[in-house]
C-alpha cells in the first residue's frame, strides 16, 4: 500500500469485472470515498502510518483536481498530496471563493455581462429582484439557443435549496453548486468554475482570488485562466492529460471521479424515481437526470465491498453513512458527534477517519476518538482509530446490503459521486448485475493489494467527510445506515488486515455488511452499545424499491422530502455565529465580548430584574439586526440558510452567544433583585399558604386534580427546566408541564377543558410544587423569548404560568384582585415597552451606539469625544451634536469626515454614521478609520481669487 | 398566499361557553393528526380571507372573577376580542359590557370587538333580548351574533365577521425601526430573471 496505491480497479477492471453493475457502485464507493477526504479539511494525522499516507499520496493524485501542471511525476503528484493535505475539494473551493460567485447584490444585466465573457459552464449566483429568490445564472455554450445565459431559480424551502426544477436538494447552497458541477441534473451541463478556481493549487491562491471578489472577474488572474490549455473540466483528474504514476495505477478509480467534490453535497431525495430511472448523463443530454436511488444505492454496496477487501477492514455501512452525514455537514461534524453520541452513524465517522490515517486495521480498543470530539479543523487529526478488535459475529450478507445500499441513497455525496463518475466513459461498467450476485461474489474473495491502496484512500476520504457529516447524523439517511452488529465489524477489519486487498465482488459483499472501519472511534468509547441500536435499512437492488425496518419507515417518509440535511445547516450556521462571538478581532465578536463582561462587571446597574432582562433582550435583538446586515460572516447566512428560516436561527445563535456564557450571572442577579426587593420573602409566605389549600378553593371545579406523585413529576420538569439557557427550550419544557396537567385533567375523559378550568388547575400546581424560583424562570422567559413567538402557544402558557404566579404572589391580599390589577398593568406597560422598539433612555445595551468623533482643528490638533449616535442618526444631526459637544462657534464650517487611511471623505447630511461604522467593521479587511468632525476645506480658500469675495473670512 | 397570524382574546363569564365555542370552530373540519396545541385553552386556526390567509391564535381566558385581574396579559396585542355572554343568563350581559369597557380603556387601539351571545338552542329560557344585545353592540360598532357552540350554529359566521374586520396589511414590506439596512441589498435594477 504503502509504495503506490494501486487501484484495484484499473479503468478497465470495472468493465472486466463481468461489468456488474455492482462493480460500477463500488468504484463509485471508493471514488466517493476519496472524494470525502478532499472535503477534509485538516489532514494532519498524528498517528498515521507512513505507509498509508504514502498510499493515500497515490490515491490523492486521483481524488483531487489535478492542475494540468502537475500532472505526471512524483514530484507533480505532490500538489496532488498538498491538495489532499489541504483538502482542497470542490466544495472547498466554492466556499472559499463564494466572494467571487456568490454575487448576491449584482443585477441581472451586470451578470450577464461578466458571463459573456466566460467560457459555457461558468455561473454565478444573484438574487432577483423581481423573484425574490437567488437565481444560479449559467453561461450557455454559443450555439445553443439564441440566449447566452440562462437563469436556474433556486427554491429555498423550509430546510434545504434546490433548483427550481429540480427533485434534489441540498442543505446549502455551496453544496448545491458543488453538485451541479459534478452532475448536471436539470442543467443543460454541468457547472464549470473558472480556471483559477478550478486550478488553484494553495489555499492561497483561492485566497487571492477569493480577495478580489466581484472584480475577479474583470481581472487579469481570471482571464489568464481561461486562456490556459487545460481541460474542459477543471475538477475531474481523470481528465487531466498527464497522470502521476500512482495514478495510472489507480486510474480506474480516479477515472470515475471527475467531478469529484461535489460529493459533500448531501441531495435530498425528493421524488424517488425508479432505479431505472438512472441514466448516465451522456445519453441523456437534455431531459433532467434523475438517477439517485438505484445508483446510489448500488454505488454504496460497491464501495463497501472494495472497501474491506482492500483494507482488510470491511468498511462498516457506518462509513457510508458517515460519508453522506459528512457530504452533508461538513464543519460541525464535531460537535455534532459530541452532541449526539447516540446517533451511531455519525461516530462512524470518525472510525473512518482513523482508518483512513491508519489504513492497518487496529485491533486494539478504539483510541480516543480525539477528532470526533474536536470538531475544528484537526478532524483529520484524529488519530486512525482502531477498528473494533472483537470480531464480530458473521452478519446475514443481504441486510448489510440493503442497509448499504439505503445510506448511500441517502447520501447525497454519494450521489454526487457516483453520477460523476457515472459520466465518465470508461469507468462505468454496465450496471447488469444482481446484487445478491455480486454479494456471493465478494464473500471471501481476498483483497489484492491494489485495492487495498484504494481502499485506504477511500476510507480516508471517508473519515474527512463523516467527520463532517456528523451533524447530520439525525437525518434519517444517516440513521439509517446504522450497522446492526459492531462486532461483525471488527471482525471484518481483522480478516482484511490479514488479508491482502481482494478484487473479486464476493468478498465485497460481506464487507459490506461488515462495514467495519466505519464505527467512530466515539461510539465505541462511548458507547459500545449503540452499535446495536443502529438499524439497517435495506433496499433491494433490482426492484430499487427500498426495504426499510418498519421502526425506520416513517423516519424515512418524513425525511425523504429532506433528506439527511435536516438539522445541520443550521447547526452549523449557530455555530459559525457562536465561533464568530468569540473572535474579539470581529466587530461582532468585539460587541458580543464586550457586552458580557460589562454585564459581568456592572449588573448591578439595573433597576429591577425585568429592567435587566429587557436590556438583555433588546441586545440581542440588536445584534440578530447586526447580523443580518453584516457581512461578517463568511459564508453569508444566506447561503446557508433559507431566508424565512435565519431569524430562527439568529435567534438559537444569539441565546447560545449572550445567554449561554451569562445564564448564572443573571440567575445570581435575578435572585438578588428578588431578594433586596423583598419579593422573594413575600412570595415565600405566600407559597407556603397557598400550598395548604385544597384545588377547589383555587377555583378548580370539577377538573381531576394531580396527585402528589404527579406533582413531584411536575417538580421535576421545572428543575429541569431552570437548567436551560434558552428561553425557547424552557418554554418547551413549560408546555410539556401544562401538557400534563391537561392530561390529568382529562382523565380519559376526554373532555376539553379551557382557560377557565385549566388556569386554576395551573395555579394548584404551582402553589403545590412550593418553588420560589420558579418565579425568576417565568421572569427569564417572558422577557428573554423571542418576541416574535409571544403570541403563540409557547406565549400564552408562559401567560398564564406568569398569572398563575401573579395570583400566588399575593395571595394573603385580602384585595387581590386589586392588586394584581395595578400590577398586570405595570406588567402590561412594560411588555410594551419592550415590544415598542426604541427605548427613550440609553442604557448598557447602548454602547454599540456610541460613536467616537475626533475634533480637528488647525491649531490644537485632535480631541476626541464618545458620543451616542444611534444607528438611524444622521450624518446631520451627529454634526450638530459634535458643534454643541466641542462648542463650536461656527458649525455650518464643519463637517464630519470619514477618515481611512489617506483618504478622507466627508460624509452627506442624510447618511448614517453608525451603519457606515458597522459596515466598515464588518469588511473583510479591517481598515483603520476615524470620523473627523472638522472644517470644511472651503474651496474657495484654496482659490485665492476667490478669497477676496469674503468667503474666506465667513471660513475662518 | 400570506400567513397573518392573528392573536384573538376570548373574554366572558365562566360558564358561557367560550371554550366551547372555539373548540367547535377548531374541531369542525379539523383533523386531529394536525392538532398542535396541547389543550383547549390556545388554540389556532387558519382561514382564508380575501387574499390573505389568517391565522386565529385563540386565547382563552379564566372567566373567574379572581382572574379577572390578569386579563390585561391575554388580551394585550389581540387583533380581536370576543365576549361571550350566555343569552339564557342576564349576569353574563352585565358582564358583557364591563369588557367592553375595559377593552376601551385599557384594550389595544384597534382592537375588533365581537359579541356572541351563545346557547341560542336554550331560545325558551332566554334572559337577554336578542334586541337589545344587538343595539349595544351597534352602539359600540361590535360585530354581533348569536351562537350555539351546542349545535354548531353562526360558530364559522362569528370568525368569518370577525375576518372581514380586520383590515388588510397594507404594506408587508415595512420595516421595523430597529433593524438597520447596511449595503447588502439587490440592486435596484435587477428584474426579470430567466
Amino acid at each position: 500500500m504503502a509504495s503506490g496505491s494501486p487501484p484495484r480497479n484499473p479503468p478497465s477492471g470495472l468493465t472486466d469485472r463481468s461489468g456488474s453493475f455492482f462493480k460500477l457502485i463500488d468504484t463509485f464507493a471508493l471514488e466517493i470515498g476519496e472524494l470525502k477526504r478532499e472535503m477534509v479539511q485538516t489532514s494532519p494525522t498524528v498517528d498515521k502510518e507512513p505507509m498509508d499516507l504514502q498510499g493515500l499520496e497515490s490515491e490523492v493524485g486521483g481524488v483531487y483536481l489535478q492542475s494540468p501542471h502537475c500532472g505526471g511525476v512524483g514530484g507533480e503528484r505532490d500538489s496532488g498530496y498538498d491538495s489532499l493535505r489541504r483538502r482542497m475539494s470542490v466544495l472547498d473551493r466554492l466556499t472559499q471563493t463564494h466572494p467571487v460567485w456568490l454575487l448576491l447584490a449584482v443585477s441581472e444585466e451586470e451578470a450577464c455581462r461578466i458571463l459573456l465573457k466566460q467560457p459555457p459552464g461558468v455561473f454565478l449566483v444573484r438574487k432577483s429582484g423581481a423573484l425574490q429568490r437567488k437565481v444560479l445564472c449559467v453561461r450557455l455554450k454559443e450555439d445553443q439557443s439564441g440566449t447566452p445565459i440562462s437563469h436556474f431559480p433556486v427554491r429555498e424551502s423550509q430546510y434545504t435549496f434546490s433548483l427550481e426544477e429540480s427533485g434534489i436538494s441540498f442543505a446549502d447552497l455551496f453544496r448545491l453548486v458543488a453538485f451541479y458541477c459534478i452532475s448536471r441534473d436539470v442543467l443543460p451541463f454541468t457547472l464549470k468554475l473558472p480556471e483559477a478556481i478550478a486550478s488553484a493549487k494553495t489555499q492561497k491562491e483561492l485566497e487571492e482570488v477569493a480577495q478580489l471578489g466581484a472584480g475577479f472577474w474583470d481581472s487579469a488572474l481570471c482571464s489568464q485562466r481561461r486562456s490556459s490549455p487545460r481541460p474542459c473540466r477543471p475538477l475531474s483528474r481523470t481528465l487531466s492529460p498527464q497522470p502521476t504514476n500512482r495514478n495510472r495505477k489507480a486510474e480506474g478509480s480516479e477515472h470515475r471521479h471527475p467531478g469529484a467534490h461535489c460529493d459533500s453535497a448531501p441531495p435530498t431525495l425528493r421524488s424517488r424515481s425508479p432505479p431505472a430511472s438512472f441514466h448516465q448523463e451522456r445519453r441523456h443530454s437534455g431531459g433532467r437526470l434523475c438517477f439517485v436511488n438505484p445508483l446510489f444505492l448500488q454505488t454504496h454496496h460497491h464501495h463497501h465491498h472494495r472497501r474491506r477487501r482492500c483494507e482488510g477492514r470491511p468498511p462498516s455501512p457506518n462509513n457510508l453513512e458517515n460519508a453522506g452525514k459528512s457530504s452533508v455537514t461538513p464543519l460541525n461534524s464535531s460537535q455534532a458527534a459530541t452532541t449526539r453520541p447516540k446517533s451511531m452513524p455519525e461516530a462512524a465517522t470518525v472510525s473512518t477517519r482513523q482508518q483512513q490515517q491508519s489504513p492497518s486495521r487496529r485491533p486494539a480498543p478504539a483510541r480516543p476518538p480525539m477528532g470526533a470530539k474536536h470538531s475544528s479543523p484537526s478532524k483529520s487529526a484524529t488519530s486512525p482509530i482502531p477498528v473494533p478488535s472483537n470480531p464480530p459475529p458473521p452478519r446475514p450478507k443481504k441486510p448489510d446490503l440493503e442497509a448499504h445500499r439505503c445510506h448511500i441513497a441517502l447520501d447525497d455525496e454519494t450521489i454526487a459521486k457516483a453520477l460523476s463518475r457515472a459520466k465518465l466513459p470508461p469507468c462505468q461498467p454496465p450496471p447488469a448485475v444482481p446484487a445478491e450476485a455480486l454479494l456471493e461474489n465478494n464473500a471471501g474473495s481476498p483483497s489484492t493489494p491494489k485495492e487495498r491502496g484504494r481502499q485506504r484512500l477511500s476510507d480516508m476520504s471517508m473519515s474527512t467527510s463523516s467527520s463532517d457529516s456528523l451533524e447530520y447524523s439525525q437525518s434519517p439517511g444517516f440513521s439509517l445506515g446504522l450497522a446492526q452488529s459492531p462486532s461483525r465489524h471488527l471482525n471484518h477489519q481483522d480478516r482484511v488486515e490479514d488479508s491482502s486487498e481482494d478484487d473479486e465482488d464476493g468478498e465485497e459483499d460481506e464487507d459490506e455488511d461488515y462495514g467495519v472501519g466505519l464505527e467512530t472511534d466515539l461510539e465505541m468509547h462511548l458507547r459500545p452499545s449503540l452499535k446495536a441500536r443502529r438499524r439497517r435499512v435495506g433496499v433491494s437492488l433490482g426492484g430499487g424499491s427500498f426495504i426499510l425496518p418498519r421502526a425506520l419507515k416513517g423516519r424515512f417518509r418524513k425525511m425523504s422530502g429532506m433528506l439527511s440535511s435536516f438539522m445541520t445547516p443550521e447547526r452549523r450556521a449557530v455555530k459559525r455565529i457562536a465561533e464568530l462571538s468569540r473572535d474579539k478581532s470581529s466587530y461582532f465578536g468585539s460587541l458580543v465580548q464586550d457586552y458580557i463582561s460589562f454585564v459581568q462587571e456592572n449588573r448591578g446597574c439595573h433597576t429591577s430584574g425585568v429592567d435587566f432582562l429587557q436590556t438583555l433582550r433588546q441586545f440581542m435583538t440588536q445584534m440578530k439586526a447586526y447580523l443580518r446586515q453584516s457581512s461578517e460572516l463568511d459564508p453569508p447566512l444566506e447561503s446557508l440558510i433559507p431566508e424565512d428560516q435565519i431569524d430562527q436561527v439568529l435567534e438559537k445563535a444569539m441565546h447560545k452567544c449572550v445567554l449561554k456564557p451569562l445564564k448564572s450571572v443573571i440567575e445570581v442577579a435575578l435572585h438578588d433583585f428578588q431578594v433586596s426587593s423583598g419579593a422573594l420573602q413575600q412570595l415565600r409566605e405566600n407559597l407556603a399558604l397557598a400550598k395548604t389549600k385544597r384545588p377547589q378553593e383555587l377555583g378548580v371545579d370539577g377538573a381531576v386534580p394531580p396527585d402528589p406523585m404527579a406533582i413531584e413529576k411536575i417538580r421535576h420538569k421545572f428543575l429541569n427546566m431552570r437548567k436551560m439557557y434558552s428561553p425557547e427550550k424552557k418554554v418547551s419544557l413549560l408546555l410539556r408541564v401544562c401538557k400534563l396537567i391537561y392530561t390529568i385533567m382529562q382523565d380519559n375523559s376526554g373532555r376539553m377543558y379551557g382557560a377557565d378550568d385549566f388556569l386554576p388547575m395551573l395555579t394548584y400546581v404551582v402553589a403545590q410544587c412550593d418553588m420560589p424560583q420558579l418565579d425568576t424562570d417565568i421572569q427569564y422567559m417572558m422577557e428573554l423569548l423571542d418576541p416574535s413567538l409571544l403570541q403563540g402557544e409557547g406565549g400564552y402558557y408562559l401567560t398564564s404560568a406568569y398569572g398563575a404566579m401573579s395570583l400566588i404572589r399575593n395571595f394573603q391580599e385580602e384585595q387581590a384582585a386589586r392588586v394584581l390589577s395595578s400590577e398586570a398593568r405595570n406588567t402590561l406597560h412594560q411588555w410594551h415597552q419592550r415590544r415598542t422598539t426604541q427605548r427613550t433612555a440609553p442604557t448598557v445595551d447602548d454602547f454599540q451606539n456610541y460613536l467616537r468623533v475626533a475634533l480637528q482643528e488647525v491649531d490644537t490638533g485632535c480631541t476626541a469625544k464618545t458620543l451616542i449616535v444611534h444607528p438611524y442618526t444622521t450624518t446631520e444631526e451627529v454634526c450638530s451634536l459634535c458643534a454643541y459637544k466641542f462648542k463650536i462657534p461656527d458649525p455650518d464650517t464643519y463637517a464630519l469626515f470619514l477618515v481611512t487611511g489617506d483618504t478622507r471623505q466627508q460624509l452627506a447630511p442624510d447618511t448614517h454614521p453608525q451603519r457606515i461604522k458597522a459596515e466598515l467593521h464588518s469588511r473583510p479587511r479591517a481598515q483603520i478609520f476615524h470620523f473627523v468632525f472638522r472644517k470644511v476645506p472651503n474651496l474657495n480658500l484654496c482659490i485665492p481669487a476667490l478669497m477676496n469675495n469674503g468667503n474666506c473670512l465667513q471660513v475662518e | 398566499m400570506a400567513i397573518r397570524e392573528l392573536k384573538v382574546c376570548l373574554l366572558g363569564d365562566t360558564g358561557v361557553g367560550k371554550s366551547s365555542i372555539v373548540c367547535r370552530f377548531v374541531q369542525d373540519h379539523f383533523d386531529h393528526n394536525i392538532s398542535p396545541t396541547i389543550g383547549a385553552s390556545f388554540l389556532t386556526k387558519t382561514v382564508p380571507s380575501g387574499n390573505e390567509l389568517h391565522k386565529f391564535l385563540i386565547w382563552d381566558t379564566a372567566g373567574q372573577e379572581r382572574f379577572h385581574s390578569l386579563a390585561p396579559m391575554y388580551y394585550r396585542g389581540s387583533a380581536a376580542a370576543v365576549i361571550v355572554y350566555d343569552i339564557t343568563k342576564l349576569d353574563s350581559f352585565q358582564t358583557l359590557k364591563k369588557w367592553v369597557k375595559e377593552l376601551k380603556e385599557h384594550g389595544p387601539e384597534d382592537i375588533v370587538v365581537a359579541i356572541a351571545g351563545n346557547k341560542n338552542d336554550l331560545g325558551d329560557i332566554r334572559e337577554v333580548p336578542m334586541k337589545e344585545a344587538k343595539e349595544f353592540a351597534e352602539s359600540i360598532a361590535a360585530v354581533f351574533i348569536e351562537t350555539s357552540a351546542r349545535n354548531a350554529v353562526n360558530v364559522e359566521e362569528l370568525f368569518q365577521k370577525i375576518s372581514k374586520q380586520i383590515p388588510p396589511l397594507e404594506n408587508p414590506e415595512v420595516e421595523s425601526n430597529e433593524s438597520f439596512k447596511l449595503t447588502r441589498q439587490p440592486a435596484a435594477s435587477a428584474r426579470r430573471c430567466c
